[in-house]
């Protein structure tokens, strides 16, 4: 029994990442406790690995807080913001269950996180290539480089798990526009939410003047959007 | 391409041995194109509070058909206390900003502003739907109302995570102000709309009664917010001491300089 079950397993991760809509659509809609561990446990382990690849740079106690940090993060924002997903979604014209609009949600981030786990090497491989981060670092190319690397894989794998979610949306419902009505309901939640939470426990790539830390001792002053304003209000 | 295998919604997993699937339509009737009760699903009894709420988020027709029933003003009696239950428990995630009175002040101020808002603005919800030429009894359009209250405050409580997080990393009483504002105008949105789509099967010959009626009611809801102040800061009294008007407490409030802000949230 055990073997095929692993099997299953292996496969079902590929069916997420081809976005195979009509397989994943009826996962979605029965429960199943080892899927849902599964799919948590690529969001652990693949957010979790890119975390660490990520704060490496700094420390390598930086690089063991930012995989506990990161996955944290997308599984916060999941549970965080299930409530009002699962009202959007009815309210918005798909009538589906709240447990399948967090099942939805807990996938298309699983693809997400999938991602992100496969790109982890790829950011070592830059960071072991990089200068060390000495202090003034945060000025240096090297530092923008590395920067720009992160935004970019991160906006590559929230695009990819995003378009899948579309997918499965409009499989699900049978209507894009509803879907995209959905999934950008759900968007904007997520990045509400996720981006204060991101705030919150920063630092992630970390700065050679600060010391190494889980969260910063200010870290429940202010938040993420009156950071940018403040920002913005600096050019006039 | 998905139009050809679409997955119903709604259909339990033992039916789905050999999925049926039938695309639903792409763009859904209008409300009000098919009259309450045609569907026999608009005719389902809602035997309970937790239906109530499972059919205002899901089949609002279900919800609109009920109201015309007898016996709908028990119907009505269970949303309103649901908004009543809602508008307190995003009370207290209100009052989490400031912690001390403030976590009973806010739910009670919350609670109590949201029912006298609708109350305030019931009569003149009744002489506008009639102006309109919807032939809705009276009854019926406390239950539109009552509609509108239960799904913006249970659509407040879905935001109170969210909130409750911003209010614990923050003591700007102006971000906050804001960020309420925001999710009460999104609820209110929602809420807004049920009742419209609650108007178009009572035959009424024009939305522009209603539409004018919204906007009071927006009116009349941010004023309370004033009138009750404060809900996110700490005060000496229950009340306020002087009156003012919503606009002017704003810009009063957005003026103040980051200390006396968190000063006056945090002591």
């Amino acid at each position: 029994m055990s073997t095929p079950t692993n099997r299953l397993k292996l496969s079902e991760i590929s069916v997420l990442l081809r976005g195979e809509s009509q397989a994943i659509a009826e996962w979605s809609g029965c429960w199943n406790a080892r899927r849902f561990a599964l799919h948590i446990g690529v969001i652990i382990l693949g957010a979790g690995l890119y975390g660490a690849a990520m704060g490496w740079w700094r420390a390598p106690q930086q690089g063991l807080y930012v995989a506990i940090k990161f996955p944290l993060i997308i599984l916060l924002t999941t549970f965080g913001n299930a409530l009002i997903n699962g009202m959007l979604a009815p309210l918005l014209g798909l009538n589906i269950p709240f447990r399948q609009s967090f099942l939805v949600i807990v996938m298309s981030h699983a693809i997400t996180a999938a991602i992100l786990g496969a790109f982890s090497p790829l950011i070592l491989f830059l960071i072991w290539n990089a200068p060390p981060m000495a202090a003034g670092a945060a000025g240096a190319p090297a530092y923008s480089l590395i920067l720009l690397v992160q935004v970019a894989v991160i906006a590559l794998a929230g695009i990819t798990g995003n378009l899948r979610l579309l997918q499965l949306l409009t499989t699900i419902g049978g209507s894009p526009a509803v879907a995209r009505r959905v999934m950008f309901a759900w968007l904007w939640g997520n990045l509400f939410l996720g981006s204060q939470l991101s705030w919150i426990l920063r630092p992630f790539i970390g700065s050679p003047d600060l010391p190494v830390e889980f969260y910063r001792q200010n870290a429940l002053h202010g938040n993420f959007y009156e950071a940018v304003f403040h920002a913005i209000q600096k050019f006039f | 391409m998905n139009e050809n295998n679409p997955v119903p919604p709604l259909i339990p997993p033992a039916d789905r041995t050999t999925p049926p699937f039938v695309p639903p339509s792409a763009t859904p009737p209008l409300p009000g194109n098919r009259p309450l009760g045609e569907d026999p699903s608009d005719q389902v009894a809602i035997p309970h509070t937790f239906a109530a709420i499972e059919a205002l988020l899901r089949h609002p027709r279900r919800l609109m058909f009920q109201l015309r029933q007898p016996g709908g003003g028990k119907l009505i009696a269970g949303m309103l206390f649901v908004a009543l239950v809602c508008a307190a428990v995003y009370g207290v995630i209100v009052g989490t900003f400031s912690n001390g009175t403030q976590l009973w002040a806010a739910p009670v101020k919350i609670a109590a502003g949201l029912f006298i808002s609708a109350t305030i603005c019931l009569p003149s919800l009744y002489i506008f739907t009639c102006l309109s030429g919807s032939q809705a009894r009276l009854a019926e359009v406390c239950g539109l109302l009552a509609g509108l209250l239960m799904l913006m405050t249970i659509l407040l409580v879905g935001f109170a995570p969210v909130a409750w997080i911003f209010s614990q990393s923050t003591s700007s009483i102006g971000w906050m102000g804001f960020l309420h504002l925001m999710f009460w105008f999104v609820a209110t949105i929602f809420g807004v709309r049920f009742m419209k789509n609650g108007f178009a099967h009572t035959n009424a010959k024009s939305h522009a009664g209603l539409n004018v009626w919204i906007i009071i009611f927006l009116l009349v809801a941010v004023q309370m917010t004033t009138a009750l102040r404060p809900i996110l800061g700490k005060s000496d009294t229950f009340f306020p001491a002087e009156k003012q008007f919503f606009v002017g407490h704003w810009l009063e409030s957005l003026k103040l300089p980051d200390g006396e802000i968190g000063a006056r949230a945090r002591n």
